[in-house]
C-alpha cells in the first residue's frame, strides 16, 4: 500500500465532510438556505471517493493488508517521545467500514435534499439538519480510521454527541426533546464503562495505540512483559462491551433506540440502523485480541446478543408504528451480529453488519417515504393499500423485507444464516434462538408490509397520498439493488453447494481473513471442546441449515399472509386467547416503567437530595468564602476605590514585604 | 560593518518604525480618504514586518550593540506580528476620525517595543525597549473612547507605570553595580552580567535585591500580585478592543524580559528568590480568581482573570528552561505556547464585547451578554469557545496551555529542593482553574441561558469579526493539532540559558502526562 496515498485520503475522508459540515452550519443561514444540502453532499461525496480508493489499496495489497499511518503527533513531550499521535488504521475492516459508511451517508443525504424539505425545522432547520449529517460522517470515519483508543473513543462520544442532537431535531416537540435525553443518558452508562475499558488497557499496556496494544494482548503480555491474566482480559474486555450494549442498543440499554425514531426518517436510517448502532460490532471486532482471549467475555457477548436477538423480535410482532417495528428489529439484528461474535464468528457478524446496512437502511427510508406521503403519520392503523398509490416504495420495499426477513438469495439471507451456523457449531441452543428468531423477524416484517401496502386503499383523513419524488426514490433504488446482491459478495459458486450452485463462504470473508484470524486462532481449542455439545449439526450439514432458514423465511410470510390478508380474524382469536401475553408485548415486558420505576425515580431522589445539599451546603460555604474577600475588600475600601495614592501605596507596601521576605530568608 | 550589515537583523523593527513615522504623518492629512487609509496601510506594514521576519537571517547575526538574536527573539516577532495583526483588525474602527494616525501609530511602537525586547542585549536597550511597550498605550487608552472613565483610567496606568519603570531601572542599576557591565550575554570578548554571575558567589545580597526591583518592575507589566491592582480600572476604563491589546502585548514584553533576565543568572536563583517567585505565583493565581468571582463587569472580570494567567504562566517561569525536552517538561517552553494562546483567547472575548453595543453604549457587564445566542448565535458560539479555552477546557488550546505549564512543574529532580513547592504550586494552580471555571461558565451560559436584553446590537463594521473568526477558530485548531506552535516554543527556549543539572528531570514514565 502507499503511504502517501493512504495518508492523502484517511485525511479527505475526515476533512471533507467537516467541511462541508462547516460550510453548511456558517453560511447556510445566511446566504445557502435551500442549498445548504451541496457542501455536505459534496463533501461526503468525496468521502465515498476516498473509501474507494482506500478499499482498492487494501484490496490490491495482498498479504500486506494493514497499513498504520500517524498523520501527526498530538502532545510531544520532547526528546522523552510522543505522548499521543493521531494516527489511522487503514485494513480490511476499516475499507469495508468506511465503504458502508460513506455509501449509505451519500445516499442519506441525496433523501434528505428532499426529505427534509418538508419536514425541516421551520426555523433554521433545512442547514441545521445538514451540518450536523456532515459533522456525523466526519466523527463516523474518525471512529472507523482511527487507529488508537483514544481517536475511537473520541469518535464514539462525537457520533453519540449527532446522534443525541439528530434525534432531537425537532427540539420544540417535548416527546423528541425527551428522546434525545433519553438516547444521550443511556449511553453514558455504556461509555462510562467504555471509558473504564480504554483506561484499564492504558493501566495494562501503557499505550492506547492498536498496534502497540493488541500485539501485546497477542502475545498475552502486559507492558512490563508479565502474564496477564485471564480475569484482566475478562474486565478489559466486558468494561468495553458496556459501551458497545451502550451504542449498539443490546439488553439491557437497547430502551433508547426504539425511542430515537423520533429523529427525521433520514436519521433513523443513516445513524439508528446502517452506521453508528454497528459501532460496538466494528469495535469488538477491532479489539479481537482483547475478547478472543477471554472465553467468559465470549460467552457473554454472544448470550447477550442472543437474548437480544429473540427479546427484541418478539416486541416488534405486535407494534404497529412502522419505523418502531423497524427499531426492534434493528435491535433484534445487531443481537444476530454480537451472537456471531460471541461464537468467533467475526466475519460473518461483520458480513451481516455489511448487508444489514443495506436493507436496514433501504426500510427506513421507504418507512420515510410513507411517513412523507402519509403528512406524518406512521402507524399503519391509519392507513393501508398503500401499493397502488405508492408502487415505488412498495416494490423498494418489498425488497428491503424479504432481504430482512432472509429470503433466500437476498442479501439478508446470506449472512443470517452465517450466523446461525456458526452459533449453532458452537452451541445447539443458541442455533436454535437464533432460528426461532429468524421465523419471527420473517413474520413481523412481513405483518408490516401486508398491513401498510396490501388490502383496501385507505389514507388519513385531509392527506393527499403521493409517490415521493426522485431524490427520494433513487436512494431506495440504489439500495434495493444492494439489498438483492450485496449479499454475493460473501457467496462463491460452485456445483454440489446451496441450491446446487451457492457456497456461501466467499471474497469478502477471505478479504477479512487477515482482521478475523485472530477470533479463529482462539476459536481451536474451543470448537473441539464444543464439538460433542454440537452433535446436533454433526448430522446436519451446513446446506441443510440453509434449507430449513430459508423454510422458516417462507413459513413466517405465510403465517403473515394469513394472519393479516386472509382471515384477520384469526388474530384476534389468538389475541383474545392470549390477552396477557398481548399486553405484555404491546408495552413492551413493561421494561420502560420498570427502568422508571426502579433506577430513574429513585435517581431522582437522590438527585433532589443532592440539589438540596448543594443550595444550603454548598451555596452557604461558597458564600462564606467569597465573604473573605470582600470583607478583605471592605477593609482595604480606600485602596480598592481607585485612587491612584492608594494603588501606588499598594504596590510600595507590596515591594517592602516582597524585600523583607527575600531579605530574611536570604538571612537565615 | 557597513550600514546594512547593521540594520539587517533588525529588518522587521525598522520596517515597523518607518511605518510608524509614515502613519503619523499620513493621519495628520485633511483629506478623509486618506485618513481611511491609515488602518489599512498598517496592516501593509505589519505583513512587511513578517516578510522581513521572514527573510533576515537572525541568529547568530551581528547587529547594532545591545541587540542579539536567537531563536526566542524569532519566535516573539512571530507570535508578536502574527497577534499583532488580530489586534488590528479588533482595533481596526475604535479611533475616531482624525485620530487614526496617532492611535495605529503608537500600536506599531509598542509592537516594535516588543520585537526590541526580545533582542535586547543589553540593560538600557531592555529599559527602553520595554518602555516603547508600555509609554504608547498610556495614550492609546486616552484615545480609544471620549469617556471620562478612559481619561481617568490613562492617567492611573501612566503614573504607576512610571512608578513600576522607576523600580525597575533601580533594580537594573543595582545589577549593574554587582556585574560592573550593562551587557546581558557576552557576544565577544566583552564583559557580561552572565559571566559575572556564572563565576560564583556574584548573586550576592546587592544582587538579589537589584532581581527583586527588576523582576517587581516587569511584575507590573504582566500584571502580578502585589502590583496587579490597575489591571481592573485600567481595562475597564480602556475601549474593549483596546484592552484585548493591553492583555497581550505588555505581558508578552514582560515574561520575554523576565525569561532574559532569568537566563542571565542560568536560572541558578538563590532559594530566596524562588520563595519570592512561588509567593508571586500563588497569590497572583488565587487572587485574581477569587477577585473575578465577585465583579459584575466582563471587562473587570476578564482583568482578574488577565491577572490569574499570569500567575499560570509564573509556574513555567519558576520551572525554567530543561533542555532537550518539549513543553511538557521545559517550563519556558510551557510559557511561550501559553501567552500566545492566551493572547488570542482573551483577545477574542474582549472582541466579542468590542461587536456589541446595547442602546448605543459598548457592552460591558454580564447582562449586556444575556441571551447572545439568540440574536447573534456565533458571536455567541465564539464567545463560549474563548470562555471555555480561558477556562482551560477540552478541545481548546488554553487547554493544552495548562496541561504544558501544570505538567512542566513536575519535571524537577526529585532531589531538588523546590521539587515538593513546585508540585504543591501546580496543584494550588489546579484548584485555581476549577474556581475559575465558576466566572467562565457563568459568562458562556449568561449567553446561551438567559433572555436577552432590549436594544442588545452589533456595532458597525466587520473586521473585528475576521480577527475574531480567526482568534475562536485557532482555539480549537491548536487543540487539534498543537504541534507546529509546539515545536517552535520548544525550539525558541534553546539558547535562554544552561539549566543546571539538577532541573532536568528524572521522569519514570516520559511519555505519561502527569496532569490533564
Amino acid at each position: 500500500m502507499d503511504a502517501n496515498v493512504i495518508t492523502t485520503w484517511a485525511s479527505l475522508i475526515l476533512l471533507l465532510p467537516l467541511a462541508g459540515a462547516v460550510i453548511s452550519g456558517v453560511f447556510g443561514p445566511v446566504a445557502l438556505k435551500g442549498r445548504s444540502h451541496w457542501p455536505v453532499l459534496l463533501g461526503v461525496g468525496g468521502a465515498v471517493a476516498g473509501a474507494v480508493t482506500l478499499f482498492r489499496q487494501v484490496n490490491g495489497a495482498g498479504d500486506e493488508s494493514q497499513s498504520v499511518q500517524v498523520l501527526y503527533e498530538w502532545i510531544t513531550t520532547g526528546a522523552a517521545g510522543t505522548w499521543f499521535t493521531v494516527n489511522v488504521l487503514v485494513d480490511p475492516l476499516t475499507a469495508i467500514m468506511l465503504l458502508v459508511v460513506t455509501g449509505i451517508s451519500l445516499l442519506v443525504v441525496i433523501y434528505a435534499r428532499e426529505y427534509m424539505r418538508d419536514h425541516g425545522d421551520p426555523v433554521r432547520g433545512y442547514e441545521r439538519f445538514f451540518a450536523y449529517i456532515g459533522l456525523f460522517v466526519f466523527s463516523m470515519c474518525a471512529l472507523v480510521l482511527g487507529g488508537n483508543f483514544l481517536l475511537l473513543y473520541l469518535g464514539w462520544e462525537a457520533v453519540g454527541l449527532c446522534s443525541y442532537l439528530l434525534i432531537g431535531f425537532y427540539y420544540d416537540k417535548p416527546s423528541a426533546a425527551a428522546a434525545a435525553k433519553k438516547a444521550f443518558l443511556v449511553n453514558r452508562i455504556g461509555d462510562f464503562g467504555f471509558g473504564l475499558g480504554i483506561l484499564l488497557i492504558y493501566l495494562t499496556f501503557q499505550s492506547l495505540d492498536y498496534s502497540a496494544v493488541f500485539a501485546m494482548a497477542e502475545a498475552g503480555v502486559d507492558a512490563a512483559g508479565d502474564p496477564i491474566s485471564p480475569g484482566r482480559f475478562t474486565a478489559i474486555a466486558l468494561l468495553l462491551f458496556c459501551g458497545a450494549v451502550g451504542k449498539s442498543a443490546q439488553f439491557p440499554l437497547y430502551v433508547w433506540l426504539p425511542d430515537a425514531m423520533e429523529g427525521p426518517s433520514p436519521v433513523s436510517a443513516l445513524i439508528h440502523a446502517a452506521t453508528m448502532v454497528t459501532a460496538g460490532v466494528y469495535m469488538i471486532v477491532r479489539c479481537g485480541a482483547i475478547f478472543a482471549a477471554s472465553p467468559v467475555a465470549m460467552a457473554i457477548v454472544a448470550g447477550i446478543g442472543a437474548f437480544t436477538a429473540i427479546f427484541a423480535a418478539t416486541m416488534a410482532l405486535v407494534q404497529t408504528d412502522m419505523k418502531r417495528i423497524l427499531a426492534y428489529s434493528t435491535v433484534s439484528q445487531l443481537g444476530y451480529m454480537f451472537l456471531g461474535l460471541g461464537v468467533f464468528a467475526a466475519e460473518a457478524a461483520v458480513f451481516h453488519l455489511y448487508t444489514h446496512a443495506f436493507f436496514k437502511a433501504l426500510l427506513f427510508l421507504g418507512a420515510g417515504s410513507v411517513m412523507h406521503a402519509m403528512g406524518g403519520k406512521i402507524d399503519f392503523r391509519e392507513f393501508s393499500g398503500l401499493k397502488r398509490v405508492m408502487p415505488w416504495t412498495y416494490a423498494t420495499m418489498l425488497i428491503g423485507s424479504l432481504a430482512l426477513a432472509g429470503f433466500p438469495l437476498l442479501a439478508g439471507f446470506w449472512s443470517k444464516d452465517e450466523i446461525i451456523h456458526a452459533a449453532f457449531k458452537h452451541n445447539a441452543f443458541l442455533g436454535v434462538v437464533g432460528l426461532i428468531t429468524a421465523l419471527m423477524t420473517s413474520y413481523y416484517t412481513f405483518r408490516m408490509v401486508f398491513k401498510a401496502f396490501h388490502g383496501v386503499t385507505r389514507v388519513p383523513e385531509g392527506v393527499h397520498a403521493h409517490e415521493s419524488g426522485g431524490w427520494i426514490l433513487v436512494p431506495l433504488c440504489v439500495l434495493s439493488i444492494g439489498a438483492i446482491f450485496a449479499g454475493y459478495a460473501g457467496v462463491e459458486f460452485h456445483t454440489g453447494a446451496f441450491l446446487g450452485i451457492f457456497e456461501p463462504h466467499g471474497w469478502f470473508h477471505h478479504f477479512l481473513e487477515p482482521v478475523t484470524a485472530t477470533f479463529h486462532a482462539f476459536d481451536v481449542g474451543h470448537e473441539a471442546s464444543h464439538e460433542a455439545a454440537s452433535g446436533f449439526v454433526a448430522h446436519m450439514s451446513h446446506y441443510g441449515l440453509m434449507y430449513a432458514s430459508a423454510a422458516l423465511a417462507m413459513i413466517g410470510i405465510g403465517i403473515a399472509f394469513v394472519m393479516c390478508l386472509d382471515s384477520p380474524m384469526l388474530l384476534a382469536v389468538i389475541r383474545r386467547a392470549f390477552p396477557r401475553a398481548y399486553e405484555v408485548l404491546y408495552n413492551k415486558y413493561y421494561v420502560d416503567e420498570a427502568y422508571g420505576q426502579w433506577i430513574v425515580d429513585p435517581l431522582k431522589k437522590a438527585g433532589r437530595i443532592c440539589v438540596g445539599l448543594d443550595t444550603f451546603l454548598i451555596d452557604n460555604l461558597v458564600r462564606l468564602v467569597a465573604f473573605i474577600p470582600r470583607a478583605i475588600g471592605w477593609a482595604l475600601r480606600s485602596m480598592q476605590q481607585g485612587a491612584l495614592q492608594g494603588y501606588a501605596a499598594s504596590m510600595a507596601v507590596g515591594l517592602a514585604l516582597l524585600l523583607v521576605i527575600v531579605l530574611v530568608q536570604a538571612g537565615t | 560593518m557597513t550600514f546594512a550589515e547593521v540594520f539587517a537583523p533588525i529588518a522587521p523593527e525598522v520596517t515597523l518604525l518607518i511605518g510608524v513615522c509614515a502613519v503619523f504623518l499620513i493621519g495628520v492629512s485633511k483629506s478623509a480618504a486618506v485618513r481611511a487609509a491609515v488602518a489599512p496601510l498598517t496592516l501593509l506594514i505589519m505583513l512587511g514586518a513578517m516578510v522581513a521576519t521572514a527573510t533576515c537571517a537572525t541568529t547568530d547575526a551581528a547587529g547594532p550593540v545591545g541587540l542579539a538574536f536567537d531563536e526566542l527573539t524569532v519566535y516573539i516577532r512571530w507570535i508578536t506580528l502574527a497577534i499583532g495583526l488580530l489586534l488590528l483588525l479588533v482595533n481596526w474602527h475604535v479611533p475616531a476620525d482624525g485620530e487614526q494616525g496617532e492611535y495605529f501609530g503608537l500600536m506599531l511602537c509598542s509592537m516594535a517595543g516588543v520585537l526590541l525586547t526580545a533582542s535586547a542585549n543589553d540593560l538600557v536597550v531592555l529599559f527602553f525597549a520595554i518602555e516603547l511597550v508600555s509609554v504608547p498605550t498610556y495614550a492609546m487608552v486616552a484615545l480609544s473612547r471620549t469617556d471620562q472613565r478612559a481619561s481617568e483610567a490613562a492617567l492611573k496606568y501612566f503614573f504607576l507605570g512610571a512608578l513600576s519603570a522607576a523600580i525597575m531601572v533601580y533594580g537594573f542599576s543595582f545589577l549593574y553595580g554587582v556585574g560592573g557591565t550593562t551587557t546581558l550575554f557576552a557576544t565577544g570578548a566583552v564583559d557580561s552580567l552572565e559571566t559575572a554571575f556564572a563565576e560564583g558567589g556574584a548573586i550576592n545580597a546587592y544582587a538579589v535585591v537589584g532581581l527583586l526591583l527588576a523582576m517587581s518592575g516587569l511584575a507590573f507589566k504582566v500584571a502580578v500580585v502585589p502590583f496587579h491592582a490597575y489591571a481592573p480600572d485600567v481595562y475597564e476604563g480602556a475601549a474593549s478592543p483596546l484592552t484585548g491589546l493591553l492583555g497581550f502585548l505588555p505581558k508578552l514584553a514582560g515574561f520575554v524580559a523576565l525569561i532574559r533576565l532569568l537566563s542571565v543568572c542560568q536560572w541558578d536563583l538563590p532559594d530566596s528568590l524562588m520563595w519570592m517567585m512561588w509567593l508571586m505565583a500563588a497569590a497572583t493565581m488565587t487572587v485574581g480568581n477569587v477577585l473575578a468571582l465577585l465583579q459584575t463587569n466582563v471587562k473587570r472580570i476578564l482583568a482578574y482573570s488577565s491577572v490569574s494567567h499570569s500567575g499560570f504562566m509564573m509556574i513555567g517561569l519558576l520551572v525554567g528552561p530543561v533542555l532537550g525536552e518539549g513543553p511538557m517538561h521545559d517550563g519556558v517552553a510551557a510559557v511561550l505556547f501559553y501567552i500566545a494562546v492566551y493572547g488570542m483567547m482573551n483577545l477574542g472575548a474582549f472582541a466579542v464585547l468590542a461587536m456589541l453595543q446595547v442602546r448605543g453604549e459598548a457592552a460591558e457587564s454580564l447582562d449586556d451578554l444575556a441571551g447572545l445566542s439568540q440574536r447573534a448565535p456565533v458571536l455567541a458560539l465564539a464567545m463560549a469557545v474563548c470562555a471555555f479555552s480561558l477556562m482551560g477546557f477540552p478541545p481548546t488550546a488554553g487547554f493544552l496551555g495548562k496541561v504544558y505549564i501544570f505538567s512542566s512543574a513536575f519535571s524537577l529532580a526529585g532531589d531538588h529542593p523546590f521539587h515538593g513547592p513546585l508540585v504543591t504550586l501546580a496543584v494550588i494552580g489546579v484548584i485555581n482553574s476549577a474556581i475559575g471555571a465558576a466566572y467562565y461558565l457563568k459568562i458562556a451560559a449568561t449567553c446561551f441561558v438567559r433572555q436577552p436584553r432590549e436594544g442588545l446590537g452589533r456595532t458597525e463594521g466587520s473586521m473585528p469579526a475576521f480577527g475574531l473568526a480567526v482568534c475562536s477558530i485557532a482555539m480549537i485548531a491548536l487543540f487539534v493539532r498543537p504541534t507546529d506552535l509546539v515545536d517552535r516554543a520548544k525550539n525558541a527556549t534553546v539558547s535562554v540559558g544552561q539549566s543546571s543539572n539538577t532541573r532536568v528531570a528524572t521522569v519514570d514514565q516520559p511519555h505519561v502526562p502527569h496532569v490533564d
